[in-house]
Order: C-alpha cells, then structure tokens, then sequence
C-alpha cells in the first residue's frame, strides 16, 4: 500500500528522482531492520525572496542565470538534496547525493553534487575519490544545506563568486591530536563540472582543473582554518557567442576573444576564516582574496562578519560582508578599448552588505528563518546580479524568508 | 514596560537554563571496562562526539553512541558539554554528513542499550546515569554544571 502510493508519486515526479524514491523507500524498509549499512537523509530549503529594485535581479550565485526583484520569488533559495550512505565495512563508505535547484539553463533538473568512495583505514587518515564537493572556502561545501547555518543563505559577497560545486577527483586529510586540540589538513585535486550563465550563453567549465588544500586548528570553541586553492579554466567565457549575436566583424571577435581568453589562465583563491561555537554564542570571521589571471576577471578581495546568539528557540543574528574588486588597465587599442570597457565592467564589484535575521528552531529537524540584506555599493557594482538595467544605483534592500528541513 | 518584559524574559532564560543545568550533574560519560582509558578531558570527550577526532589517547579507536531526540538525557548532555541545544547539535550533524566529512554516532532508544553497546564494543563510549553506570564500563568524565 505504502509503496504503490510511493511509486505512484514516483511517476509523477519521473526522471533520477524516481530513482532516489525507490532507493529512499528501500532504506526506509532496510532501515527497520537493526543490521542496516544503508542509511538515507535529505535536506532542503523552501524559501522566498524580494528586493526593492527592478534594476538588477538578486541571484543567491553566479550559477543562477535570473534572480528576484520586488516581487517574492521562490527559485533563488529553494532546493531539495537526496543523500544515500552504504557503509561496506568500517573503513569504506559509498555515498551519492543528489540535488534539485534552479540552476544555469533555469530548470531544476536533479544532478549529481556527490558520489564518491570513502576509505578510512586510520582515525587519522581519510581518503576519497569520485565526485566530491568543493571545499576552497570554509564551509564551502556545505552551501546548500540550509538547516545547517544561520542566515537564509551564505553571506553572498563573500559566495557570490563561486559557482562552482563539485569536482572530479580525489581529496587525503589527515587528522592529529595536539594535546585536546586537534589539527586537521586536506588535499584535493579534480576536474570541474558544470556550466556558468553569461547572458544567454553559458561559460562552460568542465575539463577545469582544480586543485588545494587547507590546515584547519581546532582549539575547544575555536576553529580556524587557511586554506587555498586555485582553478586552471578549460574554456573562454562565451564572448564568440555574445559578439557575434551583434554582427561583429570576425577579426575583432577574434582579437577580443584572444585579448579575454579565460582558458588556460589560473585563478588563485586565498582565505583565512574563524569560528567560534560556544554555548548560546555562534560568531564568524571570514576573510578572501581571489587573484584572477584572465583580463575578463576583476582579482578582489571580500570577507564577512557574523554573530548568533541563542535565545529559547530563536537565534537572532547580525552580520556584515563586502567586497572589492580591482578594475583593470585598459588595452591600449583605441578601436577596442570602448569594447572592452563594456565587457569588463560586467565584472565589477565594490559594495557592503548588512545582514539583520532571525532563525527560529520550532520543531525538531526544521527551522524558519527571516532576514534583512542591506546591500549598500557603487552603481557599478554588477558582477553579482543578473540583468542589470542603467537605472540601477548599487543600493536596494532584500528581504528574505525559508523554512529549511533535513531528515 | 518592554523593559520589564525583557527583563522577565532574561530572568525566565536563566532560571531555565539553571534547572538544565542541575539535571546534568548526574550524567557521566562511560567507556567499555577493558578500555584502559581512566579519565578524559573535556575537550576529549567533545572530539569523540562530535566526530573531530575518534580515537582515544592510548591508540583505541573511539565508537561513541548517542541516544535518540526524544531522550532527556541527550539534550542535558550536550548542553552540560557544550552548553548547546539539540537542534544546534542536530545542525553541526547535518553539515558534516551533507558534506560527507563524518557521520553522526549510532542512537539507540535507552540507557540499558547505551551500556550494551559500550560493553559490547572495545572502543565503546557513550553517556549515561551516574547511578546507572555499572560494573561492565568505566566512568571516564564527569558531566559538571
């Protein structure tokens, strides 16, 4: 009874996702039994968002091709993740998540974030290969798991900026006590997957590759991690594409091309972050610089500020984030200079935010969160929006609200 | 007006959390009797927990269990240990298991089953009752207010 309604269910919803209802429905039946190694969990955010301009649309990352403006939205912050974990034996454990969200091409199509083997043969010693999430900044990977922090979403000028998920690869951390303390060290190295939005072309990055590393310190409440990484882009942005819909000659397209090639060149992401997690307290300091090699990217520097403080069931919290991004020299090719001018002003950035929320744990497993984003910059900040319009002055206000659940 | 509110909220907060706090005076974190492990630290017993580190100083590796949400035992645990709330705990869980970094502690329903597994697994661990820690585990930590 139980699973024709659930099969049914499946038909409906069709695609990779009836594949994760049987296998949910199969833990579900595993799970009542005491020997079970397969263990199935889920997360999820429904949320809504409006601002207060119709000059840009707010985007939660660069991944979303449209956004919101000051009529509520759902696509910016809902998503729905599957995660299935077999354990083989102590040491090893397969895992696949898979997740639903408005994504690059604006469908919702299910993919794959993770799949990977993970071989512990020490308490010390971790490694895992397959498709794994990227974790160059902290808490990275952990992005799309809204129960998981405070705010409605992570703090979007210091997130804004990287649409990247996962990689193909493999990643070895090690873990050693110092006295009670604990320090902690990874390495990584994939192939990235998956498609930016650039108007309405997609920048391709599969075939990038990816590689870094972090040492973490944690000293009781504390936790403080350094942590690099750099991205070696596989292809150009879509500007053949976006030149040629305005009947460039051909030679200029190429020069411009040429002059913006993104493939081939590195991008160099640095960061310093600090937790502390204590009792009612929950404060969080992070710092980054992105060094870009391509001339079609601004290199910049943001960070962000956090601070939680519990209260019953409610968290009330307050933060502050910026960025700045540095503006490039000029060419110095009178024809192409005012060309070039326009396509590099898309990657401009120089704005703060305030955040003010509240997140509010009112039953087991689910939280309701509602929060204020005062984004306050100059009218040429644009690299974190989508379709921009002249009008538009570097300031509006976004409200947001979600309610996130895991099981 | 407001003020008094506020003020009686804060005072409704504290005498809360004092109750919380005099109800963990009598939980303590046991390990399996064979162990060797005589005594632990705080920071010790929170690295097991929350799956920073699993392994106990003489080279054991750590199998920590928990108890279900609906345990009263479980909430003034981690509140005694970390001064947390379930649902921050429950959080903290769901970013390490959704990011694939480590899996939360098996929970079972009791704390007759928390000492069946602490006895029945060399590296067993978990937390229980003063009164209720009996011959087959050793009491490692004791839960201060």
């Amino acid at each position: 009874m139980r699973s024709d309604s659930l099969n049914s269910l499946a038909r409906l919803i069709g695609g990779k996702w009836r594949v994760l209802l049987v296998l949910l429905l199969l833990g579900g039946q595993v799970g009542a039994e005491e020997t079970s190694n397969l263990s199935l969990n889920g997360f999820g955010t429904l949320g809504a968002v409006r601002t207060t301009s119709r000059d840009v649309e707010f985007v939660r990352d660069l991944s979303q091709p449209r956004g919101a403006v000051d009529r509520w939205d759902a696509k910016v912050d809902s998503i729905l993740g599957l995660q299935a974990n077999w354990r083989l034996n102590p040491e090893l454990e397969a895992v696949v998540q898979a997740v639903s969200r408005y994504r690059y091409d604006k469908t919702y199509t299910p993919e794959i974030s993770w799949a990977y083997l993970k071989y512990d043969p020490t308490p010390q010693l971790s490694l895992r290969a397959g498709r794994l999430g990227t974790e160059f900044f902290m808490m990275a990977d952990s992005r799309q798991v809204g129960y998981s922090y405070l705010p409605v979403r992570p703090p979007g000028d210091f997130f804004w900026y990287l649409p990247f998920y996962s990689i193909n690869g493999a990643d070895a951390s090690l873990t050693l006590p110092v006295g009670d303390n604990v320090v902690r060290g990874k390495v990584y190295y994939g192939i990235s997957e998956g498609k930016i939005p650039y108007g309405q072309w997609q920048w391709k990055l599969d075939g990038s590759a990816m590689v870094g590393g972090y040492l973490d310190y944690q000293l009781g409440a504390w936790l403080v991690r350094a942590s690099y990484a750099n991205i070696r882009f596989n292809h150009n942005m879509p500007i053949v594409d976006l030149l040629t819909a305005r009947s460039l000659p051909t030679p200029i397209i190429r020069q411009v091309d040429d002059y913006l090639a993104a493939a081939n060149t590195r991008s160099h992401y640095y960061s310093l972050g600090a937790i502390y997690d204590s009792g009612p307290w929950q404060l969080q300091l992070m710092l980054n610089k992105i060094t870009q090699g391509s001339e079609i990217f601004e290199s910049s520097s943001a960070g962000y500020v956090l601070a939680g403080y519990r209260i019953g069931q409610v968290t009330p919290y307050v933060g502050f984030s910026w960025i700045r991004s540095e503006k490039r020299g000029p060419m110095n090719n009178p024809v192409l200079d005012p060309l070039l001018d326009v396509i590099k002003a898309e990657s401009h950035a120089n704005q703060n935010t305030t955040i003010l929320g509240a997140r509010w744990d009112f039953a087991r497993n689910l939280a309701l969160k509602a929060q204020w984003d005062g984004i306050r910059g100059e009218p040429a900040s644009i690299f974190p929006f989508r379709e921009e319009q002249d009008a538009w002055r570097g300031k509006m206000d976004v409200f947001s609200i979600s309610m996130d659940f895991v099981f | 007006m407001r003020k008094h509110f506020i003020r009686s909220l804060l005072l409704a907060c504290c005498l809360l959390s004092l109750s919380v706090a005099e109800a963990t005076a009598e939980l303590v974190v046991v390990v399996n009797a064979r162990n060797g492990v005589a005594v632990m630290t705080r920071n010790e017993v929170i690295n097991i927990f929350f799956g920073r580190y699993r392994q106990f100083f003489n080279g054991v590796e750590a199998q920590p269990v928990d108890l279900v949400d609906g345990h009263p035992d479980r909430g003034h645990f981690y509140y005694g240990l970390v001064g947390k709330d379930v649902s921050d705990v429950n959080a903290y869980w769901s970013r390490q298991v959704f990011s694939g970094r480590a899996q939360a502690p098996p929970r079972v329903n009791t704390s007759e089953e928390v000492l069946k597994w602490v006895s029945s697994h060399p590296g067993g661990i978990g937390f229980v009752e003063l009164g209720k820690a009996d011959a087959r585990v050793r009491v490692v930590y004791e839960l201060n207010p």
